[in-house]
């Protein structure tokens, strides 16, 4: 016993050694909280190595001893898995949808429950306005309707006619280009270059080209990556034409020179 | 289990797979809703429960036939009772991994019955006629196999281990063979300027087979099933230890947890370079693969393998440990003290050379090779010595820095997207983060675990084992290492099959249902530690069975406490 507690001594010191020194290099608390872990865990190591020999069981409560083991790895691999942060699947959720948006509707299911979708909300709409009917009488409903209340025709305009920037924006989310671009300072894993001057040297046809053929374009300084094929050769399966239209609208308004954005240079 | 009953189970499988195949033809099945888990979950438990039994039956037929092997060569008996009470329990798992394998048809046709029809049309030579011949024949000699085992015995045991080579030749191909469909789902064939849909319609059956990561696949599932194959031949020696009453009874499962344990880590220790292999084909089949694996949705699946993976080095070590403590003279064991440094200084020498001559880079080998073979090299020269105790405390020390450096990550946050300053590793630390440092940890973990075996094999050729003497507490690592075995390798099937993100085959066929989404750490945690313990269930009630009858019979003593490395 007294050797464990030696032991478990000299893990805390050296856990409160290492939490000291990655203080003072500014790391920040959670990761010296690990560091300290880590010397608990090495102390827990060093005391089970010259712990007593284990007697033996036999029967019962062997068997006991078993279960109540399971028990205890399955709770320890669960709790232990719950502590890491958790990716919120949200997060995904309406992005998966935007992206299989298109793709869905060109299916024959995808058609068929527009349709039914499109015919619940007439459902609805005819529904409401009966009951609007009911309740005001001819006169004020015809009004409503002429006023673009809920008797109003469904919309069928689509994100087409809108913000082609804002779309553009949205496909740079929805595709997780900043896993390996950096831009307005965010994102960029140094896999690709830094975007902020983009707009200084493509046009939006050479960014949209670049976008559906990657070997079309090479950035200056990333022989190595354009030669490994890193970026993905999947946006034309994956984008609509529209969308590659909006992102590479949105991109070539970038024209921040106080960023060093390779130059690119054309290969094909 | 009586034979007809085994025969049944395997006839009800291949009505399931050739059933499935017709109901697939059926045009319009509507999906059904799987209540409580939902249909991807269902799915998931099902094709989970039939690759861990599929995992056992596959792989421990390759080390049952080393140990007849051995046994006819070394005649020493205890080989071929451990290989053939270990083939009992697979017998019994067989009958499982067939019936898990036709239900996961059916709920995978029941669910997904549009996606279930299109890869069978595509793979429709394997599914309808290959992979039921192999399986066919493997049942065939699986069976045949297990019961010519007591008539071909003396003069024609060369006969009965050659069938036992050819049974693993099959299964090795059945696994070849079924890994063509699943890696062609995670990266199905390409070509540069075409459309993966307007290649795939000119594509030959081989083309879809032979895809980026279909070797990789290979190696790592062939290595994995004998890593998962002697862990749980550990765990039968673990309960059977448990259960014994006489002496020399405690005395043979001391012996085969041993064997059980050394296959498992001795096959463990190419599991993660088969791993970095499969990661790297994978990466370079689809750049954006990488980022979401390691540094976005899954990184932290990645923190908990780590986690695991270097647990799983620690028990295993601390099983030597174990073992080393009822050698009797093994204080006398010393070893160069050029081991224990080099222990110390590799993870910090691999990780800047690494920084500096990335791999492939053969410059860094030209370094770290010499490096590793300095404790040989130099040792001849300079008699400087440690006792076993000091190298193997070293080593412990070090599984404990390589377990930290595997650990740490970049930031402590799900995604890239949500990197804060007060959650990321400072910029001059940022290396522990990356390849080469994660390299130079598996290294280490590696190394000091060769080590350690080396000074074990020292420590038995110098003293006498007291077989059934070890400490008790060794008998739960060996059950600790089976279930971290195979809940690490639950997690990662899920991190395979999660790569696929929102395709149910990767930028080809879209899964357009509303589970499609990357889940939560915890929820996955909480399906792999159910999925693992029904599995422990399975198994355990099949050791019971099986080998319960045998012991209650008893044997001739074999394992008397003798000097070790007798025959």
């Amino acid at each position: 016993m007294g050797q464990a507690i030696k032991k478990l001594v000299i893990g805390v010191v050296v856990g409160g050694v290492l939490l000291g020194v990655t203080k003072a290099l500014e790391f920040p608390t959670v990761f010296q909280m690990m560091f300290f872990a880590y010397a608990m865990l090495g102390a827990v190591v060093f005391i089970l190595l010259d712990a007593p020999s284990l007697k033996p069981m036999n029967g019962v409560k062997a068997l006991g001893a078993l279960v109540v083991f399971y028990i205890v790895l399955c709770v320890v691999y669960i709790a232990g898995a719950s502590l890491w942060p958790q990716y919120d699947p949200e997060d995904e959720k309406g992005k998966i949808d935007k992206i299989l948006a298109p793709k869905r509707k060109a299916t024959e299911q995808g058609k068929a429950d527009e349709l039914i979708a499109r015919a619940k909300a007439l459902d609805e709409q005819a529904k409401a306005l009966a009951e609007r009917i009911r309740a005001l009488g001819g006169d004020q409903a015809t009004a409503a309707q002429g006023a673009g209340g809920t008797g109003a025709p469904p919309s069928t305009m689509g994100t087409a006619g809108g913000d082609i920037l804002k779309l553009g924006e949205d496909q740079w989310q929805l595709q997780e280009c900043y896993n390996c671009h950096k831009l307005r300072g965010e994102g960029g894993k140094k896999r690709g270059p830094e975007l902020d001057n983009i707009g200084s040297y493509l046009t939006v046809d050479d960014i949209k080209q670049k976008i559906l053929d990657p070997k079309s374009w090479m950035a200056e300084g990333f022989e190595k990556e354009f030669e490994k094929g890193k970026m993905p050769d999947k946006y034309k399966d994956l984008m609509e034409e529209n969308d590659v239209v909006a992102l590479a609208s949105w991109l070539v308004t970038f024209k921040n020179t106080s960023v060093n954005t390779p130059k690119p240079i054309k290969k094909k | 289990m009586k034979t007809w009953q085994r025969s049944l189970f395997a006839l009800c499988a291949l009505v399931a797979l050739f059933g499935g195949a017709a109901y697939a033809q059926a045009p319009g099945a509507p999906p059904v809703e799987f209540p409580y888990t939902g249909n991807r979950t269902a799915v998931w438990i099902v094709a989970q429960l039939h690759i861990l039994f599929a995992a056992f039956i596959l792989g421990a037929p390759i080390f049952v036939v080393i140990s007849e092997w051995l046994g006819y060569r070394k005649q020493d008996p205890r080989y071929d009772r451990l290989a053939k009470e270990v083939m009992k329990v697979t017998v019994i798992l067989y009958s499982m991994t067939a019936l898990t394998g036709g239900l996961f048809i059916f709920v995978l046709l029941a669910t997904y019955p549009q996606f279930t029809t299109w890869l069978i049309n595509h793979f429709f030579l394997i599914f309808a006629v290959v992979y039921p011949l192999l399986f066919i024949g493997e049942t065939i000699l699986l069976y045949w196999y297990f019961y010519s085992w007591d008539a071909w015995k003396g003069e024609k045991k060369a006969r009965h281990i050659a069938l036992g080579v050819l049974l693993n030749l099959v299964g090795t191909i059945t696994l070849f063979v079924i890994d063509g469909p699943t890696s062609f789902m995670n990266t199905p064939v390409k070509a540069e300027g075409i459309s993966p849909a307007e290649f795939l319609a000119t594509a030959t059956l081989w083309d879809k087979i032979y895809n980026y990561s279909w070797m990789p696949m290979n190696l790592h599932r062939l290595v994995g099933n004998v890593t998962f194959g002697g862990f749980i031949t550990g765990l039968v020696a673990a309960y059977m230890y448990m259960a014994a009453h006489k002496e020399e009874e405690r005395s043979y499962y001391d012996w085969m947890g041993f064997v059980g344990n050394l296959i498992g880590v001795g096959a463990l220790l190419f599991l993660p370079f088969m791993g970095y292999l499969l990661a790297y084909e994978l990466c370079d089949y689809d750049a954006s693969i990488c980022p979401y694996m390691m540094a976005d949705q899954l990184s932290m699946f990645f923190e908990m393998q780590g986690a695991m993976v270097g647990l799983i080095f620690l028990a295993s070590n601390y099983y030597i440990w174990l073992s080393m403590k009822r050698i009797e003279g093994v204080e006398r064991v010393r070893m160069t003290i050029f081991a224990p440094i080099v222990m110390v200084a590799l993870p910090f020498v691999m990780t800047f050379v690494w920084t500096i001559f990335p791999v492939p880079d053969p410059l860094s080998l030209a370094i770290l090779l010499p490096l590793a073979l300095l404790p040989t090299v130099l040792g001849r020269f300079i008699p400087l010595t440690v006792s076993s105790r000091t190298v193997i405390k070293v080593g412990f020390l070090m599984v404990v820095v390589g377990d930290a450096i595997w650990l740490t990550p970049h930031g402590f946050v799900p995604t890239g997207a949500k990197l804060v300053a007060d959650l990321e590793l400072p910029s001059d630390w940022n290396f522990l983060a990356l390849m080469p440092a994660k390299n130079s940890a598996a290294f280490t973990l590696v190394f000091v675990t060769v080590v350690n075996y080396i000074i074990y094999n020292r420590a038995i050729s110098q003293g006498t084992i007291v077989w059934g003497k070890i400490d008790f507490a060794s008998q739960f690592v060996l059950v600790f290492l089976a279930f971290s075995a195979i809940w690490t390798m639950g997690l990662m099937g899920a991190v395979r099959s999660l790569l696929r993100k929102y395709f149910h085959t990767y930028n080809l066929l879209p899964d357009f249902t509303t589970e499609s989404f990357t889940p939560t750490l915890s929820y996955s945690a909480w399906w792999i530690t159910a999925i693992t313990v029904a599995f422990y269930l399975v198994v355990s009630f099949a050791i019971f069975v099986t080998l319960r009858p045998a012991e209650a019979k008893g044997h001739a003593p074999e394992a008397t406490p003798a000097p070790a490395g007798a025959k």
